[in-house]
C-alpha cells in the first residue's frame, strides 16, 4: 500500500519535472517581452561591442546620479554617489563620495582630479579618470580590453527596477577573474557589476540602487569652484631603468604600464617595481634580491578582492599583488629571468 | 518537425516572446516528443558552451547513471502478502506497472535513505586526524590573515606580516597614484604616470595605514 503511494507520488513529480522547470522559463521571457518592447527598436541589441561602445559614450555624455554599493567578501559594505554632468562649455565634471564614515570625495574637472580624504591633506592629480572603487578605464575605453577579454552577450533581465542587458567579460586565456556587467537598456549605464572567480564564485559585486539620468547637470558641479581646488601634483618623469630582468610570461592584453626603482615607505627596503595593466585591472609586481634579506618563505593568499603571492624565484625575492587568480600571479613570478 | 525545432531554439535563447501563448505551445511539443527533448537538452549544452557557462565538471547522464547502478543491484524480494487478493488492491496494483520509471523513482528514495543511514553511522574503528589536510593555493575568497596561510616558524611570522603589509600598503598607493589620460580617440594612447618616490614623501606620512 504504502509502495503504490510512493509510487503513485513520485510518478507524478516526474512527469511534472519538466513544468516544474520550463514554468519559471516561461514567465520570465513574458515579463521580458512586456517590458523591453519599447526600448527594443531604438539601439542595437546583437552585438556585446555595441554595448559597450554605447556605455561608454553614456558615461562620457550624460547628465546622471548613481547610486551603488560596494560589496566585498568580509568587509561592511560601501556605499558611494556617483554624478557625473556635462556643462555648456562641454566640460566633463565627476564627482565621486564614499557615503559611510569619514569619507572620501573624489572630484574631477575635466583632466584634474581632486582627492579630499581623511587624514591626508586634499591634492590633485592630471589624469581623465577617477581611482576608484569601478574600473573608470572600461567604461571609458571599453575597447583597449578587447586585447584580452571577450565580450559576450548573455541576456537580459531586471536589475534595479529596470530593463537590463547582461554582458559576460571573459579573459581569452582564462588567466584573470572575469566580469559580468548589466546595462541599463534604456540609456546604457552601468546597473550591476559582479567580478567572478574561475569557478564562478562571486569575489566583488557593485549594485546600483538608484539612477536618475536629467537634462541638466546636477547643480551640485554649478557650486565648484575650479581655483578652489587644490593644486596638481606634479611628477617628476621616472627615469628609464635599466634592469637585469625581464617578464617572460605576460597574460594576453596585459602590458607593462609602469616601471622604475623605489623604496617602499613601509620598511625602506628598495624594491624593483612593475605595474601591469590590462584596462581592467592592475598588477604590482616587486622585484628584491634575495641575497640582501633574509630567506623569506612563499606565501599565497588573498586579502579581499587582491591576490598576493610572494615566492623565492632563484635570487628573487618576487612579490605580486593584484585582482587576479593566484596561479597566474605564479606564472607571471616564475617567468622572470635574467637578460644578458 | 523543423518549425518546431526551430521554436525551440528560439525559447532557449529567449528570443521567443512573439506571443505569450507560443512559448507554451512549444513545451506542450517538448513534453510529448522524445526527440524535441534531446534537442531541449542540447540546445541548452550549447548555449552554456557559446556564454562559456559550463561547469568545470559536467554530469551529462546524472540520471542515467543512477538508474544503471540500480539495475546492477541485487533485487530486493518482498515477502508474499495474502492482501494482494483483496479487490481494492487489486485494482490500484496496476497503477504501479504503468512506467518503470515510477519504480526507479521510489527505490531511488528508498536508496537514498539507506545511504544516509550508512554515511551517519559513526565509524571509529579507523584512526583519523582531527587537522583538515592542507591545501594548495586557494581560489576562494574567505579573507585570510597571512600568518595562517601558511606554517612559518613563530619568529618569522610577524616579520614576514610586516613584510606583507608594507607591499599590500605600496599596492594601494601606486593604485591612488595611478593617472591615465585619455587623449582624443584616434591617438589615444595609456600613460600612467607614477609619481616618485621623493614627491609623495609628504602623503605618505600621513597616508592612514
Amino acid at each position: 500500500m504504502l509502495k503504490t503511494l510512493l509510487n503513485k507520488i513520485f510518478g507524478r513529480v516526474i512527469w511534472a519535472l519538466p513544468l516544474i522547470i520550463a514554468l519559471p522559463l516561461q514567465s520570465f521571457a513574458q515579463s521580458e517581452q512586456t517590458s523591453n518592447e519599447p526600448t527594443s527598436n531604438t539601439f542595437p541589441s546583437d552585438s556585446a561591442q555595441a554595448w559597450m561602445a554605447k556605455m561608454s559614450h553614456a558615461v562620457k555624455s550624460l547628465n546622471y546620479s548613481i547610486s551603488f554599493v560596494l560589496l566585498k567578501p568580509g568587509v561592511d559594505a560601501q556605499p558611494y554617489l556617483w554624478r557625473h554632468g556635462v556643462n555648456e562649455e562641454g566640460l566633463e565634471m565627476e564627482q565621486l563620495n564614499l557615503l559611510n564614515g569619514p569619507g572620501r570625495e573624489v572630484v574631477r574637472i575635466g583632466n584634474k582630479v581632486s582627492y579630499f580624504e581623511p587624514n591626508v591633506p586634499p591634492y590633485s592629480l592630471q589624469s581623465s579618470i577617477i581611482n576608484g572603487p569601478f574600473p573608470s578605464e572600461l567604461f571609458l575605453r571599453p575597447e583597449k580590453l578587447l586585447l584580452g577579454y571577450e565580450f559576450i552577450m548573455v541576456g537580459r533581465s531586471r536589475i534595479s527596477g529596470r530593463a537590463a542587458q547582461q554582458i559576460r567579460i571573459v579573459s581569452k586565456d582564462k588567466s584573470r577573474f572575469g566580469l559580468n556587467v548589466w546595462l541599463d537598456q534604456e540609456t546604457g549605464l552601468l546597473l550591476k557589476m559582479n567580478m567572478v572567480g574561475q569557478e564562478s564564485q562571486l569575489l566583488e559585486q557593485i549594485q546600483v540602487t538608484g539612477l536618475q539620468v536629467t537634462q541638466e547637470p546636477d547643480p551640485f558641479f554649478a557650486k565648484i569652484e575650479p581655483g578652489m581646488l587644490p593644486d596638481v601634483v606634479n611628477f617628476s618623469p621616472s627615469s628609464a631603468i635599466s634592469s637585469p630582468w625581464t617578464i617572460n610570461y605576460l597574460p594576453k592584453g596585459m602590458t607593462i604600464v609602469n616601471r622604475d626603482l623605489r623604496r617602499l615607505s613601509g620598511s625602506g627596503e628598495v624594491v624593483e617595481y612593475i605595474m601591469l595593466s590590462d584596462g581592467l585591472v592592475d598588477i604590482s609586481v616587486y622585484m628584491q634580491n634575495s641575497s640582501s634579506n633574509k630567506q623569506q618563505g612563499n606565501l599565497v593568499g588573498t586579502v579581499q578582492t587582491d591576490t598576493l603571492l610572494t615566492i623565492q624565484h632563484g635570487e628573487l625575492n618576487v612579490t605580486v599583488i593584484g585582482k587576479l587568480p593566484a596561479a597566474t600571479a605564479n606564472a607571471i613570478a616564475k617567468s622572470i629571468q635574467r637578460t644578458n | 518537425m523543423s518549425q518546431k525545432i526551430e521554436d525551440l531554439s528560439a525559447l532557449v535563447d529567449g528570443e521567443h516572446s512573439d506571443q505569450p501563448l507560443s512559448s507554451s505551445r512549444v513545451l506542450d511539443a517538448v513534453k510529448d516528443d522524445t526527440q524535441l527533448q534531446q534537442k531541449w537538452k542540447s540546445y541548452h549544452l550549447i548555449r552554456d558552451g557559446l556564454r562559456q557557462e559550463l561547469p568545470a565538471n559536467i554530469n551529462f547522464d546524472i540520471a542515467d547513471k543512477v538508474a544503471q547502478a540500480l539495475e546492477s543491484e541485487p533485487a530486493i524480494l518482498a515477502p508474499k502478502r495474502t492482501w494482494r487478493d483483496l479487490p481494492l488492491v487489486a485494482q490500484v496494483i496496476p497503477f504501479t506497472k504503468q512506467g518503470g520509471q515510477m519504480a526507479i523513482a521510489a527505490s531511488v528514495a528508498v536508496a537514498m535513505i539507506i545511504g544516509v543511514q550508512q554515511l551517519n553511522q559513526p565509524d571509529v574503528n579507523q584512526p583519523f586526524n582531527a587537522a583538515p589536510p592542507i591545501r594548495g593555493i586557494q581560489g576562494g575568497l574567505s579573507p585570510v590573515s597571512f600568518d595562517q596561510t601558511r606554517a612559518v616558524p613563530n619568529s618569522d611570522g610577524v616579520e614576514q606580516r610586516r613584510r606583507i603589509n608594507t607591499f599590500l600598503i605600496d599596492h594601494k598607493q601606486q593604485l591612488r597614484f595611478k593617472t591615465t589620460q585619455l587623449i582624443d580617440d584616434e591617438t589615444s594612447q595609456l600613460q600612467p604616470n607614477i609619481e616618485n618616490e621623493e614627491a609623495q614623501s609628504d602623503l605618505v606620512e600621513n597616508t592612514p595605514q
